[in-house]
C-alpha cells in the first residue's frame, strides 16, 4: 500500500491525477482500518487528509452553518453553535458509536463510507442539509438527497470530495422534531431501523412534514411520498389512515445478520406512527 | 517515516510506517504493554488511551493520526492522583476481575473524572460505554467510579 500526505488542497488536488490504481482517503480511520484489518482494502494508495484546515471546523454565517467534513462527532456534540441552533442534530446523536469512536469519527467520513444504516444521515436529510463538494478547480453545492445514487453509489465527480456540510439555522425551527434508532443496545449498536422527522402543525392540521429514514433502504432516504399524502390531514383523525401501503412503496427493508425484513417494515411503522401521535413543540 | 509525539509527557521521534497501528507502536516499539489488543475493531475499548485528552481506541487509529498530538496512556495515569484514587476505588470495589479490559476502563475513568467527574450513574455509564468487560463486572465497575467521582469532588 503506497502512502501520502500531501501539506495542503493545492497539492492534495495535483497530485490525485498522478495516482494510478485505486486511492483511499484517511480521515478519523475508524472504518478504514477496520476494512485493512479484514482484508477489504485492495491495493492502492492511502491519501491521508486529515490535518487538512479547509476541510476543518464548524462556523456559522449569517442564515447557515457550516460543519467541515473532518468535523469529528466529539466536536459536533460539543459546538456551542451546534447546540444553540440545532439542538435536534445533538440529540440525533448523542448515542453515536461509543465514546471513544467520536473522538476520531469525522461526519465526512461518515457519509462518504455510505453504508446505509450510517446514523447522521437521517437527521441531515430532515434538516434539507447541502453539501458542499470540491475538486482542483471547482466548488459545488447539492442537495445532500441528492448525495447517495445507490448501495455505496455516490454523486461525486473523478477527484472530488466532500468539503463539508451546509444546513440552514432555522432548519428545526418551529418544528416537532423527532429522532429514534432501534439497535440490540443504546450506544455502540449498527441501527436495525432508524428515523428522523420534523412536522409543523397549525390549526390542528399537518401543514409541513419531513421524514428520513436509515436501513431501510440501499442507502438513508427522505419518505416523499408518505409526506405529500400527510399534509393536510387533521391531527385528530390522522391515526386512522394506513400507511404501510405508502410504506411499502418507500422501503425495502432486508433480512440481515441484525434484523428480519418483516421486523424492519414493522417498526419503522410504530416509530414514524409514534411521531404522527406526538403532539408537542420540540 | 519520521513521526514526532509526545507519550506521557515525553517527546518521542519514531520512524516508521505511517499506517502502523498506534497500539502495535505503544507495545512493540516503546513496550507500554498496558494498552490491550481484544477486537481490534474499536468496539470493545481495551486498547483505550487518551489522544490530545479523549478517550480513543489505538487499535483503529494509525501512526500518522498521532503526528505532533499528546499521548497519555494507562501508564502515565497511573502515576497521578486521580490514577491513583481510581486504583483504590478499584481496589475496594473488588472491580477488576480477569482484569483484561481494565487497563480501557482505567483511561476511560480517568478522563471521566478529569472532565465531567459529576458522580452521577447515567453519565457514568455513558462515558464508559465504549468499554467492554466480559466477565460483565459492569455493576461494581461504575460504582468504583462513583465512588472515585465523590472522593475526587472532596478532596
Amino acid at each position: 500500500m503506497k502512502f501520502l500526505k500531501p501539506n495542503n488542497l493545492t497539492e492534495l488536488f495535483s497530485s490525485l491525477p498522478e495516482i494510478s490504481g485505486k486511492k483511499y482517503f484517511l480521515a478519523g480511520g475508524t472504518d478504514i482500518n477496520v476494512q485493512i484489518k479484514n482484508g477489504l482494502i485492495p491495493e492502492g494508495t492511502i491519501i491521508y487528509i486529515n490535518h487538512l484546515p479547509e476541510l476543518n471546523g464548524i462556523r456559522q454565517d449569517e442564515n447557515e452553518i457550516f460543519i467541515g467534513a473532518l468535523t469529528t462527532y466529539r466536536e459536533l456534540l460539543n459546538s456551542n453553535i451546534i447546540k444553540k441552533h440545532l439542538p435536534f442534530l445533538i440529540h440525533s446523536l448523542k448515542n453515536f458509536a461509543s465514546p471513544l469512536l467520536t473522538t476520531m469519527s469525522t461526519l465526512g467520513g461518515n457519509i462518504a463510507n455510505g453504508s446505509p444504516t450510517n446514523d447522521v444521515s437521517p437527521p441531515l436529510l430532515v434538516l434539507e442539509a447541502e453539501l458542499e463538494l470540491i475538486s482542483q478547480n471547482d466548488s459545488r453545492r447539492i442537495p445532500f438527497q441528492d448525495f447517495y445514487l445507490g448501495y455505496k453509489k455516490f454523486a461525486l465527480k473523478e477527484n472530488e470530495l466532500i468539503k463539508g456540510i451546509w444546513i440552514k439555522q432555522n432548519a428545526a425551527k418551529g418544528y416537532q422534531t423527532f429522532y429514534k434508532k432501534v439497535g440490540s443496545r443504546k450506544t455502540l449498536t449498527i441501527a436495525k431501523v432508524s428515523v428522523a422527522g420534523l412536522k409543523r402543525i397549525d390549526h390542528g392540521q399537518i401543514t409541513k412534514i419531513k421524514i428520513a429514514v436509515g436501513s431501510l433502504n440501499e442507502y438513508p432516504r427522505r419518505l416523499f411520498q408518505l409526506e405529500n399524502f400527510l399534509i393536510g390531514k387533521d391531527l385528530d383523525t390522522l391515526l386512522e389512515y394506513d400507511i404501510s401501503e405508502i410504506l411499502k412503496k418507500e422501503i425495502t427493508p432486508i433480512s440481515d445478520l441484525r434484523s428480519e425484513k418483516e421486523y424492519r417494515f414493522q417498526v419503522c411503522l410504530n416509530l414514524i406512527t409514534k411521531f404522527l401521535s406526538l403532539n408537542f413543540v420540540g | 517515516m519520521k513521526i514526532n509525539m509526545k507519550i506521557n509527557n515525553k517527546p518521542v521521534t519514531i520512524d516508521v510506517d505511517p499506517m502502523k497501528r498506534l497500539l502495535d507502536i505503544l507495545r512493540e516499539d516503546l513496550h507500554l504493554t498496558g494498552a490491550k489488543e481484544s477486537c481490534g475493531e474499536g468496539e470493545c475499548g481495551s486498547c483505550t488511551i487518551l489522544l490530545d485528552g479523549n478517550p480513543v481506541t489505538s487499535c483503529i487509529l494509525n501512526a500518522i493520526h498521532a503526528e505532533n498530538r499528546e499521548i497519555l496512556t494507562v501508564e502515565g495515569i497511573a502515576q497521578t492522583k486521580a490514577g491513583k484514587l481510581l486504583i483504590d476505588c478499584f481496589d475496594e470495589t473488588n472491580a477488576v476481575q480477569c482484569g483484561f479490559c481494565f487497563p480501557g476502563f482505567m483511561v476511560s475513568s480517568y478522563h471521566y473524572l478529569m472532565y465531567d467527574g459529576e458522580p452521577n450513574l447515567d453519565k457514568i455509564k455513558h462515558a464508559l460505554a465504549g468499554n467492554i468487560c466480559r466477565c460483565t463486572g459492569y455493576q461494581k465497575i461504575f460504582r468504583s467510579l462513583y465512588l472515585a467521582c465523590e472522593r475526587w469532588q472532596k478532596r
